[in-house]
């Protein structure tokens, strides 16, 4: 069930995620300033703006960033780097997500989940 | 089945540990950019240190760490530390960058 | 000089019966205890002294080590000897001796010296004590042995973190709680008989002995209060002064771990060095608390006991 349901989510995701790595950054941080006026956000914003964040992160190889990716186990980050991204994303999307939400956010795919299904992302 | 996407194993001690960090980049947050830059650098500098050298195993010592920590972070969390006492998160921010 | 007054007094000792012996310490069996075995242990030394082998002379002590900057390093158990006819009385003059002279490292916390601060206390030959009462043990043939107190986490050696021991103290509210300013504006007064009602609870010096060798703290040593902070709390709700015996009883038993993790093992009563009795103090808020509760219930809710299947 949950399974099914990941993969339903996977293929919705897996569209917009060529979009993004095609795009360059000077367009992405474009869209991010003009996502903060709108108090809804769209599925394919959330995506934008968690890869964003992602790539961001000092440690990362921007390219090898996805909408599936898993920060561990293909970026190669450890459980302390996952702890600054998930922070990092807390500011981006001006959340606090509790301790228990946050160490089940290890990925990508996790992450924009999180965040598209939390009310007070902005 | 899932494997990329399974929840990883933390041991308790393991959680506690991340909770922590958590707790203190939390806390510098709360304070002045500069200050903030400060804290996080030797924060993260200390967690990295101590994640490679300290064995994962020598739990006496991680506990002695941890409970270490957490009154750091007490201390930390205390608006005088950096006298900051009257203001609220949001407004810190922008006081950090004017003054 | 002082060793000769000791010997005065060791002979005037022994003319004495058992009970006659420190009539100072009435009504403190542990006081009394200590005081028979120093003055036993004295009379010991006198004998160790004449003897020329030099080597019985000497007392091993092991105690426990552990350094955090030193953190690959496990606790270990470190022998130190010591030398009896040139230290002082007590287990507290020989780890002053041992960190004067053999290791500056070594490091314990200590404060009065004579049981009122309660700084020192420690495990000593597998018992939760304060090591400037603890006369020590002038039996040469055998070690004795330091270790910290009993499951608590240990910051150095032989000092322990009492954080949440002290936060516990804090939570009974270990002050005068009254809902009217003093009569004449001053102070609030106590007869005799009501002060007297203190004695036996306001003597503890918290220095965690008793919480420390209670089982059931050793399991709940975030819920349940134990015994020290329990004995401050009769103490706040026996006073005549304060006027919130009522809640801050209901406060300790409105769940079942504050105060009801009493098991009643006694380990405390058994260990304290000021010879107090927080099992006592302990069984009588539970016995108040479950009388009042019964008289409460019953006229709260008398229809329904009855009229229910």
């Amino acid at each position: 069930m949950a399974s099914a349901l990941r993969s339903a989510i996977l293929r919705h995701i897996r569209v917009p995620a060529t979009q993004v790595v095609s795009a360059n950054g000077s367009r992405l941080t474009a869209v991010r300033l003009m996502s903060s006026h709108d108090d809804h956000i769209t599925k394919d914003e959330v995506i934008n703006r968690v890869l964003d964040v992602v790539k961001c992160f000092p440690k990362v190889d921007p390219s090898k960033v996805t909408p599936e990716v898993h920060f561990e186990k293909d970026l190669g980050l450890d459980s302390l780097d996952t702890v600054e991204i998930v922070m990092a994303l807390e500011e981006e999307f001006k959340l606090e997500i509790p301790d228990k939400e946050a160490v089940r956010i290890e990925s990508c795919e996790q992450a924009i989940e999180y965040v598209y299904n939390h009310p007070m992302s902005s | 089945m899932g494997a990329s996407s399974g929840p990883r194993r933390l041991s308790g001690m393991q959680k506690q540990v991340l909770a922590l960090y958590r707790g203190f980049l939390r806390a510098a947050r709360s304070k002045p950019a500069e200050e903030r830059k400060q804290i996080e650098s030797v924060v993260c500098s200390e967690f990295r240190k101590n994640s490679k050298q300290v064995d994962r195993k020598n739990f006496i010592y991680i506990e002695y760490l941890l409970r270490r920590g957490k009154k750091q972070l007490d201390q930390l969390k205390s608006p005088d530390t950096v006298g900051l006492s009257s203001l609220s998160v949001d407004s810190s921010r922008t006081r950090g960058s004017s003054s | 000089m002082s060793r000769n007054l000791i010997k005065e007094g060791v002979k005037k000792m022994g003319r004495l019966t058992k009970s006659e012996r420190f009539p100072i310490l009435e009504g403190h069996p542990i006081g009394q205890q200590h005081g028979e075995a120093a003055v036993e242990s004295v009379g010991n030394l006198k004998k160790v002294m004449k003897l020329s082998d030099k080597d019985k002379k000497r007392k091993e002590f092991r105690i426990y080590r552990w350094n955090p900057d030193n953190p690959n390093q496990k606790p270990f158990l470190q022998s130190f000897f010591l030398d009896l006819p040139s230290c002082g009385p007590m287990v507290l003059d020989a780890l002053q001796k041992i960190k004067g002279g053999e290791d500056s490292s070594l490091s314990y916390r200590r404060s009065c010296r004579e049981g009122i601060c309660g700084s020192c206390s420690m495990n000593i030959d597998g018992v939760n004590t304060v090591a400037c009462l603890k006369p020590i043990d002038t039996d040469t043939s055998k070690p004795t042995t330091i270790t910290p107190l009993p499951h608590m986490f240990v910051i150095k050696d032989l000092v322990v973190d009492l954080t949440n021991f002290y936060q516990q103290y804090k939570s009974i509210e270990p002050w005068l709680k009254t809902r009217k300013p003093p009569p004449d504006e001053r102070e609030y007064r106590q007869t005799p008989e009501d002060r007297k009602k203190l004695d036996g609870l306001y003597e503890c010096i918290l220095c965690a002995c008793c919480s420390t060798s209670c089982p059931s703290y050793w399991w709940n040593p975030e819920e349940f209060l134990g015994p020290a902070a329990l004995l401050h709390a009769y103490r706040w709700i026996s006073d005549s002064r304060d006027e919130f015996a009522d809640e801050r009883l209901q406060a300790l038993a409105e769940d079942q771990r504050r105060l009801y993790r009493c098991r009643t093992i006694r380990n405390c009563t058994a260990c304290c060095p000021k010879s107090l009795n927080p099992a006592n103090a302990i069984n009588k808020m539970k016995t108040r608390h479950l009388t009042e509760r019964t008289r409460e219930d019953l006229e709260a809710e008398p229809e329904p006991r009855f009229g229910q299947a």
